[in-house]
């Protein structure tokens, strides 16, 4: 009875936390606090391939446009109506990323069945601290406390999804260290992400219309081309790649002749690249449909103070 | 180092030379009066004393060039690897690049040249910058350098990128041209002379949007300095250069001497350069997307990209890094980081003295256990 009341008021809790979110209204860094803790009891016990059941929704990139998330869920349906995956980057960019992710670990924390949240590049204290997650959190709380909460759990993120054992989910994409699943499944992934190696290939590699393995112009990861993505499908007994981190105009992009797919959910990116978004339905009979959306109604931006350009000749 | 007491702001109106002493001495005096007066450990005109770039770089040379007046002024380091070719921004001078170049050399070869109107390079029209001569500048040094056959080239351009496109995709089609002979290619194992480019600090929707106000900024710069240590001095003090001893290399250049008025003034009338700005910038971030090397940008905040290179970055064109506490010349400021990002590009890269493997040579992927 104690015990049931008291998850029964967390639960309550939860819900008003979450209803606060949708309002675009960020928690107090004691609520972030207890609702990262309790993310990261939840997420030690996912795997670092995360099995996933269909139906299943699909998301790539939302990169703190919270408007867009909601009009995503609009689209797509609320969680737990419907069952989402996200392919991670959820911070860095855009103006709301604090809104954003902790909508999205809120949601884990109170569906954690319905909703899969995976690590992108972006989920990493070095990055978060150039692109603007980490002034954000200053900005909006006054010190770097809750930027450091997050970016300890974004250590437990998993990092790939496999929905129904055919379709392989990841932010970026494939590795040359890396064969098989178990390969993945056998890493230690709660670290920051390294500058190089599997687990930095798996959140920053690309592919690529050239065969074989490339060196990224990015400066991380790598390119992979069809035929590695074929003897990686084959090998592991797999359907699909689905996976996000690149910008693609209409919100999804097919390569590798329907074998990978691109996911891109953040839509008119940076407020500035007019592209559409796209998610990913996957019912229970294993269909797939793409659903592109369009950035929600524009509101004022939040005043970001443009300071006279210095000398750049 | 001991830092220097920082000016808290710079004022709107010019700053003469006796204002700026004015400015110092309340300092000095209430420092005095808390202190009992003793010599400095070393005086200001020490700390801003000019240093030679001979310090930095191995050799310095003119070249001239065929057929015409010109000759411009070249700084090189290193003896092995690709070459890193060096084109500084509006204003400075090859040496704006000297305590970069000191690691660079290290692991590649590098060429700074002074552009025209700039350093101590001399040309019949100092004035004329415009994209179409400044390029044809730096093909014409390449070509007395090298002649038929150039080294691998990296180049990295501050601010002047426009300038990196065209001049990379005119290296690719003269070698394409020249190389078109399959035993010069295979010989060569490079299809390009061209094999990176790195642009540090620009972008151009950012920057065309902040065009109008350049004049402003220029005269608002102080004007005339009666020693090369008063300018230096300024410009760490003014907070254009946060490296003194950069500064201390890269300022001389800059600067000429004005017997009439008996005073130092800028080596570049950039002013009378306005009507060449636009072109420098215009369309920039589409060819940069599309020269095909690797690319590597660095900026010195999250500047605003505009909406064709957010688009590219988030594709995986190019490489890009911000650099953190640092004004608008990175390769000054933070030279030691500088220096270690052209270095791993061009290990991450794999480019050679002669260029990149040919993709068709590209070694087979392999699994580590």
């Amino acid at each position: 009875m104690g015990a049931n009341s008291m998850l029964a008021e967390f639960s309550h809790d939860l819900d008003d936390q979450i209803s606060q979110l949708m309002q675009c209204k960020p928690l107090s860094e004691q609520q972030v606090r207890g609702l990262c803790e309790k993310a990261k009891e939840i997420l030690t016990d996912e795997s670092n391939v995360q099995p996933v059941k269909s139906p299943v929704t699909i998301c790539g990139d939302i990169h703190g446009q919270f408007h867009d998330l909601a009009e995503l869920f609009r689209i797509g349906g609320k969680c737990p109506d419907t069952n989402y995956l996200f392919m991670g980057d959820y911070v860095d960019r855009g103006y709301y990323s604090v809104e954003t992710v902790s909508l999205l670990v809120a949601l884990k924390v109170r569906y954690p069945q319905r909703i899969t949240i995976l690590r992108g590049n972006h989920e990493s204290r070095q990055i978060t601290q150039v692109y603007g997650f980490y002034d954000e959190c200053l900005r909006k709380y006054g010190n770097a406390n809750v930027w450091k909460t997050f970016t300890d759990l974004f250590d437990f993120f998993p990092l790939t999804a496999l929905v129904e054992s055919e379709i392989f989910c990841l932010h970026g994409g494939l590795s040359p260290s890396i064969e098989t699943l178990d390969n993945i499944r056998n890493f230690d992934r709660v670290q920051e992400v390294p500058h190089e190696g599997p687990m930095c290939d798996l959140l920053w590699s690309d592919p690529d219309d050239r065969c074989g393995w490339g060196i990224s112009p990015r400066g991380a990861g790598y390119t992979f081309g069809q035929d590695i993505s074929e003897q990686f499908n084959h090998t592991n007994s797999l359907k699909l790649i689905a996976r996000a981190h690149q910008l693609v105009m209409d919100g999804f992009n097919w390569a590798h002749e329907q074998k990978v797919v691109t996911i891109f959910s953040a839509p008119n990116y940076c407020y500035r690249c007019g592209n559409m978004a796209s998610i990913l339905e996957v019912d229970d009979c294993k269909g797939h449909t793409f659903i592109q959306f369009e950035p929600a109604p524009r509101r004022g931006e939040p005043d970001v103070t443009r300071r006279t350009p210095d000398y750049f000749l | 180092m001991d830092s220097s007491s920082h000016m808290a702001s710079l004022p709107e109106d010019i700053i003469t030379d006796e204002h700026l002493q004015q400015q110092t001495q309340p300092a000095s005096a209430s420092a005095f009066a808390s202190v009992p007066q003793r010599p400095p450990t070393k005086s200001s005109s020490e700390k801003y004393a000019p240093l030679d770039w001979s310090v930095y770089f191995d050799k310095e040379d003119d070249v001239a060039i065929p057929e015409s007046n010109d000759v411009f002024h070249v700084y090189t380091a290193g003896t092995e690897g690709p070459v890193v070719f060096c084109l500084h921004g509006g204003g400075y001078s090859g040496l704006s690049f000297a305590v970069s170049a000191s690691k660079i050399k290290e692991k590649a070869r590098v060429v700074a040249m002074d552009l025209r109107g700039h350093g101590k390079s001399l040309t019949e029209d100092d004035l004329d910058l415009s994209v179409e001569t400044m390029c044809n500048d730096v093909l014409a040094v390449i070509k007395e350098l090298y002649s038929d056959s150039p080294p691998a080239i990296i180049l990295v351009g501050h601010s002047c990128i426009i300038l990196l496109t065209i001049i990379g995709k005119k290296l690719l089609h003269h070698q394409s041209m020249g190389g078109s002979i399959a035993v010069h290619v295979a010989a060569r194992r490079s299809l390009s002379a061209l094999a990176g480019l790195v642009v540090v600090d620009v972008v151009e929707g950012t920057a065309m949007a902040s065009l109008i106000h350049m004049q402003k900024i220029l005269s608002s710069r102080m004007q005339h300095f009666s020693s090369i240590e008063k300018a230096i001095e300024w410009s760490v003090r003014g907070g254009s250069l946060r490296n003194i001893d950069s500064a201390r290399v890269s300022i001389p250049a800059t600067l000429k001497y004005d017997h009439s008025k008996k005073c130092y003034l800028y080596r570049t009338e950039l002013e009378k350069t306005e009507q060449y700005w636009k072109g420098w910038y215009e369309g920039l971030s589409d060819k940069f997307l599309s020269c095909p090397v690797p690319k590597l940008l660095l900026l010195a905040g999250t500047d605003r990209l505009d909406r064709s290179l957010t688009i590219g970055q988030m594709q995986g064109k190019f490489q890009m890094v911000v650099v953190r506490h640092t004004g608008h010349a990175i390769q000054e400021d933070v030279p030691d980081e500088f220096a270690t990002l052209i270095v791993n590009f061009i290990s991450r890269n794999r480019i050679g003295p002669h260029g990149i493997e040919i993709p068709g040579l590209r070694k087979p992927a392999f699994s580590k256990p």
